[in-house]
């Protein structure tokens, strides 16, 4: 493999990985960890082809990726501490109270 | 001099460990460190790369200030040690897993098909020369992306209003 092929290769698995945590996994915090580990993978293949492709504007979207990740998880966290008041756990299948 | 392939190999060993770590793990501040190990990873590459400032940016806001964050939840809503979420011979995990596995195989076949990308003008001597990848980027950032920057500003304040609002006790 070449050194161009292994960050790309990198940030597919890290993205399916974090797709089968979001799939997978009841905790919430854990839920949000597996949306950070997605968009950090999307960061590492638009850096990485920004340097082999000899462009700057795939960096230039990572800046925006990052600041909005920060405001993701600040405004997903501060639910998740809404979900801890009212369910007394932050399982998703206790929050089920619009299933009817 | 060791071949940077190796040291770039290396380390995306280590950072798909880390993720199986945080797929597998049944605590939450377990999987909290393995996230921030394959950030601190993911800045290496970005480092080798020649991309310091995007390595240095993903330091201190993604490793640290995020991350932070995330730590400071988990350990205020004192978030015990769970069972599995999830049983490995479950048809849900099976059909996920396997979902996963195409996306990669597929994934890679595209990557190593031979397609001819247009290259920029920005290789590594152009952008020594200009004075560096910080001025570069700053250049882009303040000239052709002036608009997109205010824009997010704008959205990060709003989010943050947004999370106090709601985190905060009810007065009456």
């Amino acid at each position: 493999m070449s050194s161009a092929l292994i960050p790309q290769v990198l940030a597919l698995f890290l993205f399916s990985t974090g797709m089968l945590m979001v799939l997978l996994r009841r905790n919430s915090v854990v839920l949000l960890l597996g949306i950070e580990l997605m968009l950090n993978a999307a960061n590492l293949s638009l850096v990485s082809f920004a340097h082999d492709l000899g462009r700057i504007d795939g960096q230039i979207q990572v800046f925006f990726v990052i600041t909005i990740a920060a405001a993701e998880s600040a405004v997903g966290l501060s639910i998740l501490v809404n979900l801890y008041r009212n369910f007394g756990a932050v399982t998703t299948d206790r929050a089920r109270t619009m299933q009817g | 001099m060791v071949d940077i392939t190796y040291i770039l190999g290396a380390i995306a060993l280590v950072c798909a460990a880390l993720a199986m770590v945080m797929l597998f793990s049944k605590d939450a501040l377990t999987c909290a460190m393995a996230l921030l190990g394959i950030l601190i990873g993911t800045a290496a590459i970005y480092g080798l790369q020649g991309e310091h400032f995007v390595a240095t940016v993903q330091l201190v806001v993604y490793a640290g200030a995020i991350m932070v964050l995330f730590v400071f939840s988990i350990m205020l809503l004192n978030i015990k040690r769970g069972d599995a979420d999830f049983r490995i011979t479950s048809g849900r995990f099976v059909a996920a897993a396997l979902s996963a596995v195409v996306f990669l195989v597929a994934g890679t076949w595209v990557l190593v098909q031979k397609i001819d990308l247009e290259k920029g003008p920005w290789n590594h001597e152009t952008v020594i020369g200009l004075g560096g990848n910080t001025r570069v980027l700053a250049h882009s950032l303040f000239t052709e992306h002036f608009v997109a920057f205010e824009a997010v500003s704008l959205a990060l304040m709003v989010a943050l209003v947004g999370a106090v609002t709601l985190a905060k006790r009810k007065i009456d």
